[in-house]
């Protein structure tokens, strides 16, 4: 689809309302897409990195282009043509932010690993919050061949934590047979700005997907998080980790979709809440006629830690086939006084024992992070989030 | 001046109920006293009120600790201070192992010893230290690394209260009913690791509902609380009378034990 019928398509898309069901919790009242200006050639401040970390391929993204720092041999780790075949075969135009998305991107990377080649190193990509007023269309696009092996990091971030733009990301990921891929996709984009982002991967033949959202910027929006377990014997694990305050409101919208036999989807997302903030967390299983034996699992706990903070957790299961083992779990729970009051007997301040608290909840899921420097990035930036007292 | 002086306190509940009556203790360093009382004469909230529980209000009289009102401390500050309770009922803290809040636990009170700039306890001396104590305890080593009370026993709760108390090294001890629970060699240790605790710069308040402990401790003081009240007091010979008599005598006219 040209670019012209993409713009078609996004203006006559109405804008979503509270009245749209997956909208219900998030509205955008206050908050127009075209006002700000698309891809402002001025470059903003360039990125702030949460981690530091060996890679083997290294790109930065902001209003002023796609500059790629280092790329490995062998694989390709580029700018990501408009015409590529498989771009918007996972991420349709079908929704209005990933359409205007598809109409308006122009910085994209394509990371394409050939079939076999293993990275020991992770491959980084920084994307820069956009400046005030103006709007960031990322689109990513990866290609993981048969047999391929390797990480790949996301990371959206604020030089300024009040930066107020516009963030709009698609990513697709295709998996390849026996394929194994690590993907983390950081989100701590600044508070007074709108995020939205469609990521999709599908998943082949015996195929592992692994996968971490961390969320802790913006201000409102929606990520979406769909999996597509198509191939015979799929896996897919997604973990997520999120943390809000102020009047900050996160909304995870995640889709489980079996497609084929024998697959697995084992999604955990932990989330606390702090101040007025508010998140929720949507979470849709579905199990197609063929796809029997399937393994789904979704949970969703938060954590408040003030009276006024809160969560809305909706996991769903739509299931067509009859031999499938589906869980899932949903909390929300203030941090216990109790458990305040013993650490603090033991000397720790409160701000210090909210923080150990803090850390007890998130550990199964930090956990369950394979990439150690990934692994206590999170943990130190959930941390960080309990001001000293 | 006792380390711990309660001159006629009084603890309500957030509803208003007085449960602790007006109570007059004072506890010095190389004492060990005992307090015994029956099912919900309000041992456990005396307790709790001095560590500053926020729902054990101390409403009247006052209780000080090294000469300074607890009731202005919140319970970091107290326990910075060397108070200790060993809880009737310790709570978990999963994903925290016992290694991981007793480090966070002492790295706080040096903190606030070293005037608030972070003195960090050394790692390998942290480490040592806390496989003695565990060793010395017979704490099994596995359980370091387990989430803090996530799934222990009784009386594995109970030993980690000890350890706690052992590593933190406390001025005044309070423990309340530690040693229910624990089988007679785990009675042993917690009445040893109390002794050891005990001297010229510490004292302790061991509430139990049993002589048994007492054998081994020997306390030098045993008080009677009988319905928010020390009601008697007097020497070790008072525990065998209790436990001979029960409280019967004690009790207000009408009232069961
Ligand atoms: N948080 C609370 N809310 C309501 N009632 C309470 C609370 N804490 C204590 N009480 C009541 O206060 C009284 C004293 O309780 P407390 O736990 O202090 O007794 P105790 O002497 O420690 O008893 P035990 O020997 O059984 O441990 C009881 O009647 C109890 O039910
Ligand atoms: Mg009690």
């Amino acid at each position: 689809m040209r670019r012209a019928e993409l713009l078609e398509r996004y203006r006559a898309l109405p804008m979503p309302t509270t009245t749209d069901e997956s909208w219900r919790f998030t509205d955008l009242k206050g908050f127009d897409p075209d006002a700000f200006v698309q891809n402002g050639h001025a470059p903003g401040p360039g990125p702030r990195t949460m981690l530091e970390i060996d890679v083997a391929g290294l790109a930065t993204v902001d209003g002023g282009g796609l500059e790629i720092e280092r790329a490995p041999e062998g694989i390709r780790f580029e700018l990501l043509d408009e015409s590529h075949p498989q771009l918007g075969e996972l991420v349709a135009a079908d929704e209005k932010f990933a359409a205007q998305n598809a109409a308006q991107w122009e910085h994209g990377l394509l990371v394409h690993v050939p079939k076999g080649v293993v990275l020991e190193q992770p491959l980084y990509v920084r994307v820069a919050n956009p400046p005030d007023g103006e709007a960031l269309f990322w689109r990513l696009l990866v290609v993981a061949e048969p047999g391929s092996r390797f990480s790949l990091i996301e990371d959206l971030s604020a030089p300024d934590p009040e930066l107020a733009g516009y963030s709009n990301a698609v990513v697709e990921l295709f998996v390849g047979q026996d394929a194994r891929v690590e993907y983390v996709s950081l989100q701590n984009l600044a508070r007074e700005t709108w995020h939205f982002a469609s990521h999709r991967a599908r998943v082949g033949r015996d195929a592992e997907l692994d996968w971490v959202a961390g969320g802790f910027g913006s201000k409102k929006g929606k990520i979406r998080i769909e999996n597509d377990l198509a191939g015979q014997g799929a896996t897919s694990r997604v973990t997520g980790a999120y943390f809000a305050d102020g009047d900050q409101h996160l909304d995870y919208d995640t889709l489980q979709e079996h497609q084929a036999p024998n697959t697995t989807s084992d999604f955990a997302f932990k989330g606390a809440l702090r101040d007025e903030a508010t998140a929720v967390w949507r979470g849709m299983i579905r199990v197609e006629p063929d796809a029997q034996k399937t393994n789904a699992y979704q949970e969703n706990r938060n954590l408040l830690l003030s009276p006024k903070a809160h969560a809305d957790s909706i996991p769903g299961l739509e299931i067509q086939a009859n031999d499938v083992r589906c869980t899932h779990g949903a909390t929300v729970s203030q941090v216990d006084r109790e458990q305040l009051f013993y650490a603090m007997a033991r000397g720790l301040t409160q701000s210090d024992a909210e923080r150990l608290i803090l850390r007890g909840f998130f550990q199964d899921v930090l956990d369950r992070i394979e990439l150690e420097p990934v692994r206590e990035a999170l943990g130190e930036a959930l941390e960080a989030r309990i001001p000293q007292g | 001046m006792a380390l711990l002086e309660l001159n006629d306190l009084r603890v309500s509940l957030e509803d208003g109920t007085e449960i602790v009556k007006g109570v007059d203790l004072d506890v010095s360093p190389g004492e060990i006293h005992a307090l015994m009382g029956p099912n919900g004469s309000g041992k456990s909230s005396l307790a709790y009120a001095l560590m500053g529980h926020p729902a054990y209000e101390i409403t009247g009289g006052e209780a000080l600790f090294d000469g300074q009102d607890v009731s202005e401390m919140g319970a970091d500050k107290r326990a910075q201070a060397g108070l200790f309770l060993a809880f009737q009922y310790p709570h978990a803290i999963p994903g925290v192992t016992v290694t991981s809040f007793l480090r966070s636990a002492i790295n706080a009170i040096r903190k606030a010893r070293a005037g608030g700039e972070d003195d960090p306890v050394p790692i390998p001396e942290f480490r040592k230290e806390l496989l003695e104590a565990m060793e010395h305890l017979k704490i099994p080593r596995e359980l370091a690394q387990r989430y803090l009370n996530d799934g222990f026993s009784g009386g594995e709760k109970k030993r980690v209260e000890i350890l706690q108390m052992a590593m933190l090294k406390p001025r005044i001890a309070v423990l309340d009913e530690t040693d229910s629970g624990l089988d007679i060699d785990a009675l042993r240790i917690v009445a040893n690791g109390v002794r050891e605790l005990v001297g010229p710069e510490t004292g302790a308040l061991v509430i139990t509902h049993y002589q048994r402990i007492l054998n081994h401790i020997k306390p030098d003081f045993v008080h009677v609380f009988v319905d928010g009240r020390i009601v008697e007091e007097g020497g070790p010979e008072l525990a065998h009378k209790l436990e001979e008599e029960g409280y019967e005598a004690f009790l207000p006219e009408g009232a069961e034990a």
